[in-house]
């Protein structure tokens, strides 16, 4: 066993950090763009600037070639630079989601398609996979895809799709074979103004306000046969098994990050703020929670670390994702709470980052997999029924 | 970084996997049931290498760093808790301190009988007024011609009846506080020591607990261990190692709360179906894996930042500690819901993990310790 994390990775995320605070930060702290749900267009030009919209591709499709470790911990320095959780959202959707199977199973023409434009964020991308009456039932979808002539006519819709209102460019699923349930379900890559494609009004949220969702919507829509992402009926499957360990651990990155500033923000505020003659920090329930709060942050990082190192292996590790995803999404939730409490009325006010943070908390449990759905999988792979 | 065990270690894992499964899990009932120490255990445990790990050949130890010491250990808290607690409050709470501090002399003497298990070893801090406060403490050692003179009593010591040595902390200099604690080895048959009875307790029923009296205990001179008045930085040197055996201590349990769960609910009907089948068992079973496995890596990367000497490892065995004891007692509780109305019944299996869970919360140091050294530690990093 050796748990140190190599130099040129730490010096990496170093210098994400430093990026983050002088050039991201500022602006990404702004509480109007929460305020007002939009997406901000600065950070996002900046991150492509620095070369992290498209980190771990090949070199030769635009990207770093980046590890998952390094992935990783890029998206752990802009959650302890304080870069917005939507932001972090939207990049995980559009790097991981959409362009990590576009990279793992696309044909070398789409490789060199899109990869580039959406390493540098020419093109931002998403993945339509959940649909009005298919959440945790990925396979129960029923948007449809139909062979005619050089095409694929594609009906039906998507909902909750991160990135639907400013992406450009989709990874959708949709059935070719019915009566093959989920190894009847091909994957395609579906662009903005295409006939028939059309996306629905932004969805208003609790949190992750800046990361723009919608419905998408196929009316006949005409998608080319050589948009066709991977193998017929198949690509669904390969979609799932591809992305769900990669979101599993880089996406649910930037939460580690985030729960060290949490960590810290409660620190500096119970040392600074008074009450009954002393700084807060010296009243034990206080101290504990902050004890709690580092429990809990270096169980997230080591566990989060040991999918990404092992992902980096091409060891399986669907149970260890599941694992860590599962315990990050409760962890933040509870923590977030913890550090609200700690703020006190203080916390539960806008202009506080801790009073987003929690709101923004909330999704990790439900996105990429419920809470639920994690705990089917983890039971599934060490019991009999 | 790597994440694995490396093949040595897993083939060891598996050999000393089968020799607990096959010599001391078969008696762990007798041994919780009739609060009888299990002697036998202590003697296999030396003579397989278990308790020498990690200490010099010359003293009667093998191979062995804290990561193998917790990877092994895990399966003997897996087997047998109360096993696990002796002989770790031998080897470690008492070898370890001999080992950092002690002379030649008294390493030469101690040590080969606690590591090969024909001896027991004892730690002793704890006095009825002095828990989690340790400087509360009352014990004081006065010089005399030689030696020392050592009045006070200690409670709640692990291995109290039943030890032939012990570390002994005591007040060389009370104005001093901190700056004023030595350690002593003293032996059993000491004039003016005793050991009282075994109390009689909640869980690790066979790993034997008791007062300790010192009624001008007389110690010869050679048996300070370490120097005058620093015993209270040496412990401190070596708590990490308690902290890490007892979160090991409970990740053993937890670990055998799941398979204990698992196999339950896989062969158990209701409803004309498996209990695994319901969403609320395998959740809970579910929820136990994942804790288990998070908190398992916490304590591997204590016990490896143990062994580089890294600078923060006291600050990591106590998050590995509180992490891992206070899953697992959730996670025995739920393995008891799980089992039902068997679950409380004596002979199950989980109700002896669910009792013996606790301890895991309040020894070597409670989770309330842990908070405040976590809080203090991590402070001033921001």
């Amino acid at each position: 066993m050796e748990f140190s994390i190599p130099k040129e990775s730490l010096d990496f995320k170093e210098s994400v950090y430093r990026f983050g605070v002088r050039d991201l930060a500022p602006v990404s702290q702004q509480p109007e763009y929460d305020e007002r749900e939009e997406f901000i267009v600065e950070n996002w030009k900046k991150m492509a600037d620095f070369g992290l919209l498209g980190l771990p591709y090949p070199e030769e499709y635009g990207g770093s070639g980046a590890s998952v470790l390094t992935t990783t911990l890029a998206g752990e320095a802009l959650g302890y630079a304080g870069i917005d959780a939507g932001i972090m959202l939207s990049w995980g959707a559009h790097m991981i989601l959409c362009g990590v199977p576009i990279w793992q199973m696309g044909t070398e023409a789409q490789k060199k398609k899109y990869l580039p434009k959406l390493a540098a964020g020419e093109w931002i991308g998403g993945l339509g996979l959940t649909e009005p009456n298919a959440g945790s039932d990925a396979a129960g979808i029923q948007t449809t895809a139909v062979k005619k002539g050089d095409r694929y006519i594609l009906n039906g819709a998507k909902m909750f799709i991160t990135n639907g209102p400013t992406g450009k460019v989709f990874v959708v699923a949709a059935v070719t074979d019915k009566s093959k349930k989920a190894f009847g379900i091909s994957a395609f890559i579906v662009e903005k103004g295409m006939k028939g494609f059309s996306v629905g009004k932004k969805l208003s949220k609790l949190g992750v306000r800046t990361s723009p969702t919608s419905e998408l919507i196929f009316e006949d829509c005409e998608v080319p046969e050589e948009n066709m992402l991977g193998e017929p009926d198949l690509g669904f499957v390969n979609v799932i098994k591809l992305t769900l360990e990669w979101e599993r651990s880089c996406l649910v990155a930037p939460a580690i990050g985030g729960l060290e500033l949490g960590l810290k923000g409660a620190i500096e505020y119970a040392k600074q703020r008074k009450q009954f003659g002393r700084p807060i920090i010296k009243f034990q329930a206080i101290r504990h929670k902050i004890a709690d709060l580092k429990m809990n942050l270096e169980a997230v990082r080591q566990i989060v670390y040991k999918v990404a190192w092992l992902k980096d292996r091409d060891i399986p590790a669907m149970m260890e994702a599941s694992a860590a995803k599962l315990f990050v999404s409760e962890i933040m939730e509870k923590m977030s709470s913890e550090v609200l409490q700690i703020f006190g009325g203080y916390g539960f006010i806008k202009e506080y980052l801790v009073e987003r943070g929690y709101r923004d908390s909330r999704l990790a449990s439900i996105g990429g997999g419920t809470s639920e759905i994690q705990r089917g999988i983890i039971a599934r792979s060490i019991i009999n029924f | 970084m790597d994440f694995e065990l490396t093949e040595d270690q897993k083939k060891q894992k598996e050999s000393f996997a089968g020799l607990c499964a096959k010599e001391i899990a078969p008696r762990a009932e007798f041994t919780d049931k009739e609060a009888v120490f299990p002697e036998e255990n202590i003697r296999l445990l030396g003579k397989v290498g278990f308790l020498g790990m990690g200490f010099p050949e010359e003293y009667g130890g093998s191979k062995g760093d804290p990561v193998i010491r917790a990877v092994l250990g895990e399966e003997l808290a897996k087997a047998c808790a109360s096993t696990y607690l002796s002989a770790g409050a031998s080897s470690g709470l008492f070898g370890i301190p001999v080992l950092k501090f002690g002379t030649q002399t008294q390493k030469k003497k101690y040590l080969p009988g606690v590591l090969s298990g024909e001896k027991m070893g004892a730690l002793a801090i704890t006095e009825p007024q002095a828990g989690s406060d340790m400087l509360g403490m009352k014990t004081g050692a006065q010089k005399s011609g030689n030696g020392w003179l050592i009045n006070g009593s200690k409670t709640l010591i692990t291995n109290g009846p039943v030890a032939d040595y012990y570390v002994v902390a005591a007040y060389t200099d009370k104005e001093k506080k901190r700056d004023g604690i030595s350690l002593f080895i003293v032996e059993k048959g000491t004039k003016g020591f005793s050991s009282g009875k075994p109390f009689d307790k909640l869980g690790v029923r066979g790993s034997p607990t008791s007062d300790l009296f010192f009624d001008g205990c007389e110690v010869p001179g050679e048996n300070l261990l370490g120097e005058v008045n620093k015993g209270f930085l040496q412990l401190a040197r070596t708590l990490s190692h308690g902290r890490i055996g007892m979160a090991v201590y409970s990740l053993g349990i937890a670990q055998a709360c799941l398979e204990e769960s698992i196999s339950y609910a896989q062969e158990r009907t209701a409803f004309g179906k498996k209990l695994a089948h319901f969403q609320d068992v395998h959740f809970k079973i579910a929820d136990m894996k994942m804790y288990i496995d998070v908190g398992r890596e916490l304590i591997y990367k204590a016990a490896w930042m143990l062994d580089q000497d890294d600078s923060q490892s006291v600050l990591f065995a106590s998050i590995a500690k509180l992490f891992m004891s206070e899953h697992t007692t959730k996670i025995a509780s739920d393995a008891v819901q799980i089992f039902g109305g068997y679950g409380f019944i004596k002979g199950y299996k989980v109700e002896r993990l669910y009792r013996d869970s606790k301890l895991g919360e309040i020894g070597e140091g409670t989770s309330e310790i842990q908070r405040t050294i976590i809080t203090k530690l991590v402070e001033d990093q921001y």
